[in-house]
């Protein structure tokens, strides 16, 4: 893998920071949906994965491997219990008075955007300094 | 292969060898955040060090360096330390520009004797 295919690893980390940023973001602005067709709105979560790891094929640095890439496998809903919250006023209240709430964890979302963030910040700057040594190298024997 | 300068093999070598440290830099960043991924590294064989490289006398020590070839291996850390990777790109970055450098004014210095000294 030369210098170029680097640039596709850390595309793809930027790409799995794209897809937690989606998930975490319609978490937070569901955070009061209480009507949908199935009932509350449930939150989301993101399921990641690595492809191939090469220490199974014990790669060496011409070897023609690849090295493990980030991919978004699905988008789950996770298993959290929706808060019942007594509003009778409500259209979406059961019998007794009740609202199912989604169950998101706000201040648990608003960790994962910042997470989100510096995950993403890493990658570019990694992106950059990937581009520069490729310019870098580009540019040998062009100078004298 | 037909052989200019030992120097230049070995530092092509090097140069080959920090793209892969970037390359690995890269996969661990991008991977930081999948569960149970293990960081990579990469690392010398046992017996042939990397001061080894560095600490080169002859002509001959200097093909035996260059024909080292790196291996990946599972870092000790259980996950990413995101901090860490990046201040060891930065510093392979720079080794990766100077080894560059390196080649350059060694090429620089063969064309010098292939043209008898004469500038131009």
């Amino acid at each position: 893998m030369g210098l170029f295919g680097v640039l596709d690893v850390s595309a793809a980390g930027l790409k799995v920071q794209q897809a937690r940023l989606d998930v975490a973001a319609s978490n937070l602005a569901n955070a009061r949906t209480t009507g949908s067709s199935g009932g509350a709105y449930r939150p989301l979560e993101v399921v990641l994965h690595s492809s191939t790891h090469p220490l199974a094929s014990g790669a060496a640095v011409n070897g023609g491997m690849t090295l493990p890439r980030p991919e978004v496998v699905g988008i789950m809903e996770k298993s959290a219990e929706p808060s019942l919250v007594y509003d009778p006023g409500h259209p979406d209240a059961n019998k007794d008075g009740f609202v199912r709430l989604p169950g998101v964890d706000t201040v648990g979302s608003m960790v994962d955007l910042e997470s989100i963030s510096r995950g993403y910040e890493a990658n570019l700057r990694v992106f950059d300094v990937t581009r520069s040594l490729i310019e870098r190298l580009l540019s040998i024997g062009g100078r004298s | 292969m037909w052989q200019v300068d030992p120097t230049l093999d070995l530092l092509s070598k090097a140069v080959d060898v920090a793209a892969f440290r970037q390359a690995v830099h890269a996969a661990n960043v991008a991977n930081a955040d999948v569960p149970g991924y293990q960081p990579l590294e990469v690392r010398f064989a046992p017996e042939t060090s990397e001061s080894t490289v560095a600490g080169f006398s002859s002509a001959q020590r200097l093909e035996e360096a260059a024909e080292q070839i790196p291996e990946l291996a599972a870092s000790a850390q259980g996950h990413v330390h995101l901090d860490e990777e990046m201040a060891q790109m930065a510093q392979n970055a720079l080794r990766y520009q100077l080894l560059l450098g390196a080649f350059e004014r060694t090429v620089g210095l063969l064309r010098y004797a292939a043209r008898e000294g004469k500038e131009g």
